[in-house]
């Protein structure tokens, strides 16, 4: 039965657990870069801190397409766009928040 | 799903589980970049009306819903596999786990909209908080979506079954992944 599971190219559960755990880190990660205090929520975020929220969302998202959606079995072509959505849309969105910053817009 | 029926799929048969499953994923992912998108480029005019209306907001609680989903999809997950093994019992267990943690985020999302129209904060208090309503509402309708579909993947449990409603779910977690630092976190 092991090994018929193992055929169907599925994440064993060791590797689902090590995934959650990454994202869960990541999620705690991004709320510390945030500097949720009531004093720093008065300011924007500086460069790191955006940058570093909108790397461990992608990565996040990332890994949730491949791990849990199982992505990793498809055809590089699938792969490869899915991918690239994610990292256009924060590439974007990260452009848009830094050119707030700068004044640009 | 025979082989020659995965073949008729074209490209699409290289995509593990139901094709139209992805193309709905696909859909919906390209529907809220594209609202990603324009939420950033609003926010971008106008940093101060919606850093503002962001400090309206418990970016904790937006991170306990996060912890919630993420958890969901993990036991989401380990019920696919259950059933691939053929354990049905285990399955609809994690199954179980995945619909009661689904069902804790959208209690804590209706606590926060109540919460939220208590202090007098509609969609018409300012362009942030119409952003906000319409996308979590949206994102909210999703849950309340993929909880049905994994309802009937525990009513009638077999292993495409739970592909596909596991799939939406996974897709419903991802889209929250992207919009909690947008909405919460990103200032």
């Amino acid at each position: 039965m092991r090994k018929a599971f193992l055929e169907t190219g599925r994440p064993a559960a060791r590797r689902l657990f090590t995934t959650w755990l990454t994202l869960v880190a990541l999620t705690l990660l991004a709320m510390w870069s945030a500097q949720l205090d009531p004093v720093s929520r008065q300011s924007s975020l500086p460069v790191w801190g955006f940058t570093l929220v909108l790397l461990g969302a992608a990565y996040k998202v990332q890994q949730i397409l491949l791990v849990y959606l199982n992505l990793r079995v498809s055809s590089a072509g699938w792969r490869g766009s899915f991918l690239a959505l994610v990292w256009v849309v924060m590439v974007v969105v990260w452009a848009a928040y830094w050119a707030s910053l700068r004044g640009l817009v | 799903m025979t082989t020659l029926e995965q073949d008729e799929w074209g490209p699409l048969s290289s995509l593990p589980g139901n094709p139209l499953m992805w193309i709905l994923i696909l859909s919906e992912l390209l529907v809220f970049s594209a609202f990603f998108v324009l939420f950033a480029w609003q926010r971008s005019l106008d940093p101060t009306l919606f850093n503002a209306g962001q400090m309206q907001l418990d970016p904790v609680l937006g991170g306990v819903n996060t912890l919630l989903l993420l958890t969901s999809g993990l036991f989401a997950a380990l019920a696919v596999q259950a059933i691939t093994l053929g354990d049905v019992l285990r399955c609809r267990r994690w199954l179980a786990l995945t619909m009661l943690l689904g069902l804790a985020f959208c209690v804590v999302k209706l606590l926060e909209y109540a919460a939220k129209i208590a202090m007098g904060l509609t969609p018409e208090t300012s362009n942030f908080f119409s952003y906000y309503y319409l996308l979590t509402a949206f994102h909210l309708a999703h849950v309340i979506f993929g909880l049905g579909l994994l309802a009937l993947a525990y009513w009638k449990t077999s292993l495409q079954n739970l592909e596909t409603s596991t799939a939406f779910w996974h897709m419903v977690d991802l889209i929250w992944v992207m919009l909690y630092p947008l909405l919460y976190l990103l200032r």
